[in-house]
């Protein structure tokens, strides 16, 4: 019973290039999968207005991570270890 | 700006001398609150009306997980909560955005000239219904329209506004809010805000610099978001027996 609870938990977060339309120069973006799940859309920021170019947003997200607010995040790794914690958070 | 409170109440009807006199009696005390700084408290026992005479201050709440919504903009005329002296304690917080002039006025000033001048009464419960009447407006706007429509709503009700109290100039107006307090207010990210602002500063539609937005086309701005200003329910004095709702710009074309 051990063994099912601990592949319960594991969760394969994978990214996958795509450009999206944001209306903005805003284009370069990822889609996140959690195990197989597209779970949110990581883009870019690339408007030279924004106050922090470069970083990632978390443009959109689904199911539990619908409808959150997430700061930006200087890179990749830090957006998704924000997703992955809250992914896992019930 | 000591003309603030008249010009908002006479954007309702026309106020007599003795009102006027009375009126300016309310506005002895001013005091210099610098930006950022919370006037009220959520919690707090309410004492005495606030009326803000210059600046900008918000209605706010903030949730356990640290996220603010701001339900309301007040803006130079605006007082908050004419009655709020009747409630126990603040069901939310009340804070300035930019350096303001605030006038504390005691409850028993507002019941006595209130109860002294029907015209003044009057204008007080117009005051609360247009205040119940934008927060309206602001639930149709955050769960009805779209950003783009959202924010430009937000530009053109704030012309309406301060226009009524002599505080724009060739559809330009002070506006010091920040990207994070429009999107607080509008239900969007800070992301959101600048591609939205941005795109409409493309669109040819406004002009942002130096915290003064200028409305570059205010009837292409108003049919972009379908703005009707039947909710701010002003009928200026300035356009003589004109009753109906005026628009900036239109006034002198009719």
């Amino acid at each position: 019973m051990s063994g099912r609870s601990n592949v319960a938990t594991l969760l394969l977060l994978q990214l996958q290039p795509i450009e999206v339309d944001t209306n903005s120069p805003d284009r370069e973006g990822m889609l996140v999968t959690a195990n197989g799940l597209l779970v949110a859309v990581l883009v870019r920021l690339a408007e030279p207005e924004h106050d922090d170019v470069g970083s990632w947003f978390f443009e959109v997200g689904f199911g539990r991570l619908q409808g959150k607010k997430a700061p930006t995040f200087p890179s990749l790794e830090e957006a998704t270890r924000w997703l992955r914690r809250h992914l896992k958070a019930a | 700006m000591q003309q603030a409170l008249m010009r908002k109440l006479e954007s309702f009807e026309p106020l007599s001398d003795q009102a006027r006199w009375a009126l300016n009696r309310l506005v002895l005390k001013v005091r210099y609150v610098g930006a950022r700084q919370d006037l009220i408290q959520e919690g707090d026992k309410p004492e005495n009306v606030l009326l803000i005479l210059d600046g900008f201050a918000y209605r706010y709440k903030v949730l356990p997980d640290g996220q603010r919504q701001i339900m309301a903009l007040l803006v130079p005329g605006d007082f908050c909560d004419l009655n709020v002296f009747i409630l126990d304690e603040m069901d939310h917080a009340i804070g300035t955005i930019s350096a303001c002039q605030v006038v504390d006025i005691p409850r028993q000033a507002i019941d006595e000239i209130a109860r002294d001048h029907a015209d003044i009464a009057r204008a007080f419960w117009w005051c609360s219904l247009v205040d119940g009447a934008v927060l309206r407006e602001w639930l149709v706007n955050i769960g009805g329209r779209l950003p783009p429509q959202r924010i430009a709503h937000l530009i053109c009700e704030l012309l309406m506004r301060l226009e009524a109290v002599g505080c724009v100039t060739d559809n330009g107006y002070a506006f010091p809010l920040t990207q994070t307090q429009i999107a607080d207010m509008m239900g969007l990210s800070d992301v959101h805000v600048n591609r939205t602002l941005r795109d409409l500063r493309a669109q040819g539609l406004i002009h942002l610099k130096r915290r003064v937005l200028t409305i570059l086309d205010v009837e292409r701005l108003r049919a972009f978001c379908d703005f009707t200003p039947n909710y701010l329910h002003l009928r200026s004095t300035r356009w003589d027996d004109r009753r109906d709702l005026s628009w900036p710009g239109q006034a002198e074309e009719s």
